[in-house]
């Protein structure tokens, strides 16, 4: 009895959070003059909005951008945070603690206070409308440098110290030794670097003004201040831009959730 | 432990070459470029950084009276409000409901947890939609209890529009503070509970004493992260109410969820970038003032 009522709570509340996302779906794929229509099943199933968003509204090029951008910072923030981390675990250095205390204090720190200061930075690089404006600004991650090197710090010394013995240098043992062995945290930190990127809505509405490059939210937003009315439409295309992520988290989700878990709890 | 030697701090800092550099240009630098711009104005519109004007103190002055600023402080007080201890209540029950013997933990854990790692701006595109009368399925339902509620759109009326978007993001949150109380959850030793039971503590009263008790420093975490990102809240407000709708109080016209995050946006977006820059200034001194708050209190709240 009880359980029944557990599994009625849960499964209710799992219903009201997806069906956002199910109706989302549900208008994206129904016939363009059919938008409005309250049918849950829709009478004919159409993937033309998808067609017309991707081709005519180029919808294509957003998403390759998003994609360009998402994949490369998460790329080049996972490298970086992963030497980082490893210096912190395993290496002694003058300056650690205060170091530590710096990265700690810049975690408080609301992203809003950023946009001004690195906006200008970007153009003072002149580097509005390119790529480099998109990445290279967030690709100091903090998070994911503690949460890697907390997880480096748990391996044993004296794996590193055999190899030193046996010959081999920093790089081979970063290669060879820690990486493998870290590899879940490097590919959850990997993970979290790439939704944060593919969601970085407001910086890159920003820093781009050309249309071409565009990343799939920003492209939506202009779409929808032109084409209100548009219902099927602006739903195939929050669909596109909801969907890498949503796949990644399918196939992916312990990742998601000890990455995300560990850091609050522990940081 | 040994001081570490000149050559090892070298060679270490090596390794934090590609993050430091990072660091410093886009996250230190920026702190103090920003403290520079917020005692100018920008002179040129056309050149916006390379002509600006000393201004001293006059853009904090300006702060001091600017009631659109203030009100924003106070809707994003009034939407951490509506959001922070509802999100709390609702993770903290899904968490207590999935701790149990019950099958399918694990998908259930996905489906709550899913909104989160989703964008906030995409996610008010589609929650704008639901909302949307008389088309939407929110006042399409609501036309079944009453007939003239069909044409209500909550986020057009001042009154809901707020509570309107806490909902979506509570609901969008939900699986985030879940997973953490469930993890904290798994952590309180059976042992407690039995003692609380021979104490004669049932049901609701054994939750009340041991669970939360012991889940405190994750309450504090979402309390304190929750305001934090209250002051740093753009894209949900900038996809469902872009600030709006317009009230008028004392005279003034204010937007009814016009909070922080979107007021500091038109500051840059109408390129006032030194009064930006004080603005984005005085945000993280109230951050850090109420997340101070925050942890003193509920360090203080005894069970």
């Amino acid at each position: 009895m009880k359980k029944i009522l557990v599994y009625t709570l849960l499964t209710l509340f799992a219903i009201f959070s997806l069906f956002p996302f199910f109706w989302m779906l549900i208008t994206s794929l129904k016939p363009f003059g059919e938008g409005l229509s309250l049918r849950i099943i829709p009478k004919t199933i159409t993937i033309e909005n998808y067609k017309i968003i991707l081709t005519q509204y180029n919808f294509f090029r957003y998403f390759l951008n998003s994609l360009i951008v998402a994949l490369s910072s998460a790329f080049i923030s996972t490298s970086f945070a992963f030497l980082g981390g490893y210096a912190f675990a395993k290496r002694q250095f003058m300056g650690k603690r205060v170091l530590f205390f710096v990265l700690i204090s810049a975690m408080m720190i609301p992203g809003m206070v950023y946009l001004v200061p690195q906006f200008a930075i970007v153009n003072l690089l002149g580097w509005m409308n390119t790529y480099a404006a998109m990445v290279v600004p967030h690709l100091a991650n903090i998070f994911g440098l503690f949460l890697l090197a907390q997880y480096i710090t748990t391996l044993p010394n004296s794996l590193i110290e055999s190899a030193r013995i046996d010959g081999a240098n920093e790089i081979r043992i970063l290669t060879n030794i820690i990486l493998p062995l870290s590899l879940p945290v490097v590919i959850t930190v990997f993970l979290l670097n790439f939704q944060f990127h593919w969601n970085n809505f407001l910086w890159q509405l920003i820093v781009t003004t050309k249309e071409k490059m565009y990343t799939v939210p920003v492209g939506l937003a202009m779409f929808r201040s032109a084409h209100e009315e548009l219902y099927t439409l602006k739903m195939a295309a929050s669909a596109i831009s909801l969907m890498p992520i949503s796949i990644l988290f399918v196939f992916a989700q312990k990742f998601f959730i000890s990455g995300i878990t560990q850091g609050a709890i522990k940081g | 432990m040994d001081k570490p030697s000149t050559r090892e701090t070298l060679t270490s800092y090596l390794f934090f070459l590609p993050f430091l550099v990072i660091f410093l240009v886009f996250l230190v630098f920026p702190i103090f470029y920003s403290l520079y711009l917020s005692f100018h104005e920008v002179r040129d519109l056309s050149n916006v950084f390379g002509n600006l004007a000393p201004c001293g103190l006059s853009n904090y002055k300006k702060i001091i009276s600017d009631t659109g600023f203030w009100w924003g402080v106070f809707m994003t007080l009034y939407y951490a409000l509506l959001t922070i201890p509802t999100g709390i209540i609702i993770s903290l029950i899904l968490a207590i409901l999935l701790n149990q013997k019950i099958r399918g933990i694990s998908i259930y854990r996905a489906a709550f947890f899913m909104p989160f790692v989703l964008d906030a701006f995409v996610v008010a595109i589609v929650w704008t939609f639901i909302y949307s009368a008389p088309y939407g399925i929110v006042p399409n339902i609501l036309s079944k209890i009453k007939e003239n509620w069909g044409t209500v759109n909550f986020l057009a009326l001042p009154a809901t529009a707020m509570p309107a978007v806490a909902l979506v993001m509570v609901l969008k949150n939900a699986g985030f503070g879940m997973v953490l109380f469930l993890a904290g959850l798994q952590n309180i030793p059976p042992s407690l509970y039995e003692a609380a039971e021979i104490d004669g503590a049932t049901g609701i009263r054994k939750h009340l004493y041991v669970t939360i008790p012991m889940l405190k420093p994750i309450i504090l975490f979402l309390v304190i992260t929750g305001i934090i990102g209250g002051f740093s809240a753009f894209a949900e407000f900038y996809g469902m109410t872009g600030g709006g709708p317009t009230i008028t109080l004392f005279g003034k016209t204010l937007g009814a969820t016009k909070v922080t995050g979107i007021y500091l946006f038109r500051a840059f977006e109408s390129l006032k970038l030194g009064y930006a820059a004080s603005i984005s200034f005085v945000l993280l001194i109230i951050t850090l003032f109420f997340s101070y708050i925050g942890s003193r209190i509920l360090g203080k709240v005894r069970y």
